[in-house]
């Protein structure tokens, strides 16, 4: 009976199989672009050499964090004398790190498609010009508030560990909780969509990387300069500051209102107008982004 | 599975004109098969424009165009849905490998990232990249990435897909390569849009010919017909045309020798198979070689240049 | 179909690699970059008439047209054009001319503009030689358009008239077809036989094999960087004698006639599909002869008779294996 089952064969076709299997809608087509363009700015996948940036930058900036509890923990008995411990308001802000991690990240999300022509190929498939900006976007703005929030996240378990009691410390800056990701969120979220905007004019990395510093900087240094003349070092001008700009938010969320040190500190109705520039700001991006992928070149 | 009814592409009035007052199509109607069709045109002639109005990548100026029976213009993305694309220019990502391109592209065309992967991995093989797939496209030659653009194409199973002059850049060997790849789509039931300016690709691998210049519509038919020839037969007799001649004349056939040494015999109402028969008698007779034999044109090339000079 | 031109290049005696009235002369060239070897004791030489360049990517190719044009120097060997080293003597640049694939043309410039620079730049005294060379090429509609709008093709011609107007006696040429339309590459063809006939050396390099087939009676063909081939395309296959030629036969009664073929001693094989022969043998000539009486034996007609193995694809194939 064995000799039986030698006797029986088949060639099985190994040609090309259809695809009968499930589709997913566009929003599937986004959410795998928005993966896809995860991967590639964190360098996974790929090689080491632009693995090093992302997380260097992130190690800086985590730095304070890890100084801030190691000082608190070593003077846990002995007051610090002139050491000013950073606030988690304070830490959500704009170091020179982040905006370099923003004009590093967004390019490289956004320019290559451009550069390698890719873009053809990707509107060749079930989506339209705003899925497009939808992922680049999301996945810039997610990075950037990873970026923001891992440091935090070290400063507060680190406090709490070192703390008395950490489960007193968790009731007593319970808020913080809130806070952080919130501020965080809208720092993430407009500075990654100013960067995939300037990233999206041009299709050189290192093009789009220095006008983000340029237009970080220039209106910084220019309103600076006119608030510095200005009596009372305050200005509805500080509005235009588009670097700074989230900040005020930012200060809303953690205080309630607009920091009184800042130069939109004694402004009339200044946290408004804040909000109100951001929007605009905002919306001006999303608009442009809409029409540069409108029609996509091929 | 191609739905061997509708047809691969119907335009109508298809014009397109772009700022700066080039036209790139100009009112082209014509229905195009299922199956493998060529389209033909020089550099310039529209090709490409007419496949970014395939896509919905641009709107057209006037008329209209459907695509496996659904509107471009009320469904772009249902119809991208069933396309696959594979462009002239270069468009891969160089730093990444085969592999990952392949699965991320079918991701964006909707495949589950398994299903991705494994449609990538049996496309890879199937254009015979099977092992370089995962090494970094940086090194690829040109034949190698056309292959992967080929590979990115047909990733998601469509119904039709649109190749912009596969075989640019190809060495002979990798033309022929390209060109029986191609062949191999139709046994898989995918209908094929081969745009190119080399006739000769079309003639071995298309079974339908569009012809555009200028924007418009030169002439639209199937591979074969165009190649016939009603009543002419052209032969081959090592030389030795003009002895054939002279005998087929007795016989009351008009024979011509042509520049390239071979006689070419035509029909004066006769039927065609009693021409053939004679032919085959005498040649037989003279005890002449018979190195070839043809009621058609030899190449598409010979179509068009004699529908040129008859212009 | 190669047809014959007016002027075939004759051959010296015995080797068709050496063509008897040689204009372009390359003997044991040699040319490599860091480890890897372009050309590898490379013999041939051209002369007057169209000779086609052949060879898979990287098999030399460009790096032979180079060198013949003076653009690199060989690391061993030599290279001869009319004579002379094309890198030393000005005088034989003059008669040299090279239309790469490639390389870019000024785009503001329109068509008229570019040929009449280059006609400059070489002096010449010729007026009437631009706009022969533009209507030799088929742009004296658009010669006044500016060359960055030009399609592919289109700009493949502009750099021919370019190379034509300083009257060049050897002509190098890189895939010079690329890009055209069918009408376009019929005059583009013939513009080049006309070339040829009229005594220049004219080089085509194309991977394009049956537009080289109709354009040049001589081929020769690289293969890493060596010799693989050189002559008629038919002569070439015909040296390769061990390997048999393939005939299609398309006739009504195909068993029976194949079965009659099979009966001759030329023939080493035969292939039935469904009213269609494939005859393989290595004597087609006597096959070809026994075809039309057999036929009229079995009183089945000849519907098409078609060599399969005729082509320079099919040899091309053949020699790369």
């Amino acid at each position: 009976m064995s000799g039986a089952v030698g006797a029986v064969g088949a060639v099985y076709d190994r040609g090309y199989r259809p695809y009968d299997g499930p589709r997913r809608g566009r929003g599937g087509t986004v959410a795998a672009l928005f993966v896809a363009s995860i991967r590639r700015a964190l360098g996974i996948r790929r090689s080491w050499r632009q693995k090093v940036f992302p997380w260097v930058l992130l190690a800086i900036v985590t730095v304070p964090a890890v100084v801030n509890v190691g000082i608190g923990y070593v003077t846990r008995d002995t007051p610090a004398e002139g050491f000013s411990f950073i606030t988690y308001r304070e830490y959500v802000g704009v170091s020179s790190a982040l905006l370099l991690f923003v004009a590093l990240t967004a390019p490289d999300v956004v320019c290559p498609d451009r550069r390698h022509r890719v873009l053809s190929l990707i509107f060749a498939r079930p989506l339209v010009g705003h899925d497009y900006v939808l992922a680049k976007v999301g996945a810039v703005t997610t990075i950037v508030f990873g970026f923001s929030i891992l440091p935090q996240v070290v400063l507060f378990v680190g406090q709490m560990l070192v703390s008395d009691g950490a489960l007193d410390y968790l009731r007593d800056n319970a808020e913080v909780l809130w806070q952080v990701p919130v501020a965080a969120g809208l720092l993430a979220v407009y500075y990654a969509t100013i960067g995939v905007v300037v990233a999206s004019l041009t299709s050189r990395r290192i093009v789009a990387g220095v006008a983000l510093l340029a237009l970080a900087l220039v209106p910084s240094v220019v309103t600076g300069a006119v608030i510095a003349n200005d009596a009372d070092e305050s200005s509805p001008v500080a509005v235009l500051d588009l670097l700074s700009l989230p900040l005020h938010l930012r200060d809303v969320v953690f205080l309630g209102h607009v920091d009184p040190d800042s130069p939109l500190g004694g402004v009339s109705a200044g946290g408004l107008m804040a909000a109100g520039m951001y929007t605009l700001v905002l919306v001006a991006a999303v608009a442009i982004l809409l029409l540069r992928y409108r029609e996509p070149d091929a | 599975m191609a739905r061997v009814d509708t047809p691969s592409f119907v335009a109508d009035g298809l014009t397109k004109l772009f700022p700066g007052g080039t036209t790139a199509l100009d009112g082209l109607t014509v229905a195009v098969p299922r199956g493998s069709v060529g389209l033909v045109g020089a550099n310039g002639a529209g090709k490409t424009t007419l496949f970014r109005l395939l896509l919905g990548l641009i709107g057209p100026t006037n008329g209209s165009v459907e695509v496996c029976g659904m509107a471009v213009a009320t469904d772009p993305i249902g119809v991208r849905r069933r396309l696959g694309f594979m462009p002239e220019h270069d468009c891969l990502p160089p730093d990444q490998t085969a592999a990952d391109v392949v699965a991320t592209f079918g991701e964006l065309s909707g495949l589950p990232p398994r299903a991705a992967r494994q449609r990538a991995s049996d496309v890879l093989d199937l254009v015979g990249l099977d092992e370089a797939r995962f090494r970094s496209m940086a090194g690829f030659s040109t034949g190698m990435r056309q292959r992967t653009k080929l590979a990115q194409a047909l990733v998601a199973d469509p119904e039709l897909v649109l190749l912009d002059e596969p075989t640019a850049g190809l060495d002979p060997i990798g033309r022929e390569e390209m060109l029986a790849l191609v062949e191999r789509l139709g046994t898989f039931g995918i209908s094929v849009v081969l745009a190119t300016h080399l006739l000769d690709d079309v003639q071995s691998v298309c079974d339908h010919v569009v012809m555009i210049d200028g924007g418009r519509l030169v002439l639209s038919g199937p591979t074969e017909k165009l190649l016939e020839r009603a009543g002419t037969v052209r032969l081959d007799v090592g030389g030795r045309s003009e002895d054939l001649g002279r005998a087929l004349r007795h016989r009351g056939l008009t024979t011509e020798v042509l520049e390239d040494g071979t006689a070419e015999v035509t029909a004066d109402g006769q039927d065609i198979d009693d021409v053939l028969d004679i032919v085959r008698d005498t040649v037989a007779d003279l005890g002449l070689p018979l190195h070839s034999l043809s009621t058609g044109y030899a190449s598409l090339d010979e179509v068009f240049l004699s529908q040129a000079s008859g212009r | 179909m190669s047809t014959d031109g007016p002027v075939v290049t004759a051959l010296s005696t015995g080797d068709p690699a050496f063509a008897a009235e040689a204009t372009v002369e390359v003997r044991d060239l040699s040319v490599w970059f860091g480890p890897k070897v372009a050309l590898s004791e490379l013999s041939c030489s051209f002369g007057p008439g169209v000779t086609g360049l052949l060879g898979p990517n990287g098999a030399g190719k460009t790096t032979l047209m180079r060198a013949m044009t003076g653009l690199l120097g060989p690391k061993s060997g030599r290279v001869r054009v009319l004579g002379r080293d094309p890198r030393a003597s000005r005088e034989v640049q003059r008669s040299l001319a090279l239309v790469p694939e490639d390389e870019a043309v000024p785009a503001g410039l329109t068509a008229r503009q570019l040929v009449r620079y280059v006609a400059d730049l070489h002096g010449v005294v010729d007026r009437t030689a631009v706009e022969r060379c533009l209507d030799e090429v088929d742009l004296t509609d658009v010669a006044d358009r500016k060359v960055g709008g030009f399609s592919k093709g289109m700009r493949q011609r502009v750099k021919v008239a370019a190379a034509l107007v300083p009257d060049p006696t050897v002509l190098v040429l890189d895939e010079p077809l690329n890009g055209a339309d069918p009408v376009q590459r019929a005059h583009l063809i013939a513009l080049f036989r006309r070339l040829g006939a009229e005594g220049r050396t004219v080089i085509v390099s194309s991977h394009v094999l049956h537009e080289v087939e109709r354009l040049a009676q001589r081929q020769i063909v690289l293969l890493q960087g060596r010799l693989a081939a050189a002559g008629g395309h038919r002569a070439i296959r015909d040296a390769m004698a061990d390997r048999p030629r393939r005939m299609l036969v398309r006739t009504p009664a195909a068993r029976q006639l194949a079965a009659s073929l099979l009966g001759l001693e030329a023939v080493s094989g035969v292939t039935v599909d469904d009213g269609s022969i494939v005859v393989s043998s290595s004597r087609a000539g006597e096959v070809a002869t026994a075809l039309p009486r057999l036929a009229r034996d079995l009183d089945t007609r000849l519907e098409e008779v078609r060599p399969l193995d005729d082509s320079l694809e099919s040899l091309f194939r053949e020699l790369v294996r």
